[in-house]
């Protein structure tokens, strides 16, 4: 439970103080423990620095949700494996 | 009789446990709230973070650099020592000849869209921010207005101020992905599109029979024309009709410490109407 908390606040912490692809990593990172993390963060680094100009889509938002997705998918296979 | 009950469990959320993932997004989404109801606030309550990210930035640069080659570096220094030199000497040249045109002209137009420039510290840059913008600590109440073009060093053209609350802006650089800017190459003043390629890297694509070769400087419109940036790779695919030309910007976007914003056009009018009106 702490481990992943320390992930989560270390992956916002990162998004605003790091380079983006250490944000990237720790979301990946976060994301076997807590499947929403990546979306979150994702959101988080969209809102702290998209401008609608600069691309058509918000990308750190669209990668997140895609992250995320995966990772409920995954985590969801995972325990279906274990009852088997 | 015995009763069963069996709690319904959630992969993300459960009774005996508030998952961390629920309150990362909670807290993602009130954030976006706050950006978009108040702005300025988000920007203000967000500053001294990105302050310190750009220190961290620049002492972990320092720190990286310490274990480069000290001998090239010697010699690398030794060569921009001179190559400063060099273009100090120049620039000192150039002053001169302005003065003496000044002179003969009267009040230049330079110096009326000068003073109505606005100099503006960077909050944020590109190493924290992804998408090649720049956060910059003057606002309508500064005077900026959407629109505006940001100057660096030298007055090499950056970008353009995509939105603006009272305190802050964000100034979209040439460099973002989908930017396009259309600009000049060479001396000859052949005319490109240029490209936004992120992370601070330009790109243009020109056809096979343009005569462009590396070094040749990228200029884009502003009062004159300015230099934005300078050629260092040609690709060339047999198969293709054309060339893409990288372009390595003359201003180091990742180490921009202020901005000068400036209404080109605008301005640009007002010295015209000045310089065209009758008495």
């Amino acid at each position: 439970m702490i481990k992943n908390g320390i992930l989560t606040v270390s992956t916002f912490v990162s998004a605003v103080l790091f380079p983006w692809p250490l944000t990237a990593l720790l979301a990946l990172v976060a994301s076997f423990f807590e499947p929403l993390v990546p979306l979150a963060a994702g959101l988080f680094a969209d809102t702290l620095y998209y401008a609608p100009q600069a691309g058509a889509l918000p990308t750190f938002t669209l990668y997140g949700l895609l992250l995320s997705i995966i990772a409920v998918l995954v985590r969801g296979q995972l325990r279906a494996s274990i009852m088997r | 009789m015995k009763r069963t009950f069996l709690a319904r469990r959630n992969a993300l959320l459960s009774a005996t446990r508030i998952s961390w993932g629920i309150i990362a997004l909670a807290f993602a989404i009130l954030m976006l709230l706050t950006r978009l109801l108040a702005p300025n606030l988000f920007l203000h309550a967000f500053t001294p973070a990105f302050r310190i990210a750009n220190t961290i930035a620049a002492k972990s640069h320092t720190f990286f650099a310490s274990f480069g080659d000290t001998a090239a570096l010697a010699v690398r220094n030794e060569q921009l020592a001179g190559e400063n030199a060099a273009l100090a000497t120049e620039n000192q040249a150039l002053l001169e000849k302005e003065a003496g045109l000044n002179r003969l002209m009267g009040s230049s137009g330079s110096q009326k869209i000068a003073a109505s420039a606005i100099l503006a510290g960077v909050v944020a840059r590109p190493p924290e921010s992804p998408y090649d913008t720049l956060v910059v600590a003057a606002g309508s109440s500064a005077g900026v207005t959407l629109g505006m073009e940001a100057f660096g060093e030298g007055g090499v053209p950056l970008g353009v101020v995509s939105s603006v609350t009272a305190d802050f802006s964000r100034v979209t650089l040439f460099s973002a992905p989908h930017m396009i800017t259309h600009g000049w190459i060479g001396h000859a003043g052949l005319p490109l599109s240029i490209l936004g390629a992120g992370a601070g890297a330009l790109q243009a694509s020109l056809s096979r029979s343009a005569d462009v070769v590396v070094g040749d400087t990228v200029f884009a419109p502003g009062p004159g024309m300015l230099p934005i940036g300078s050629v260092v790779r040609i690709d060339s695919d047999p198969s293709s009709p054309g060339i893409t030309l990288l372009i390595k910007p003359k201003v180091n976007p990742f180490s921009l410490t202020w901005v000068e914003l400036l209404d080109v056009g605008a301005a640009l009018r007002n010295v015209f109407s000045v310089a065209t009106s009758t008495p």
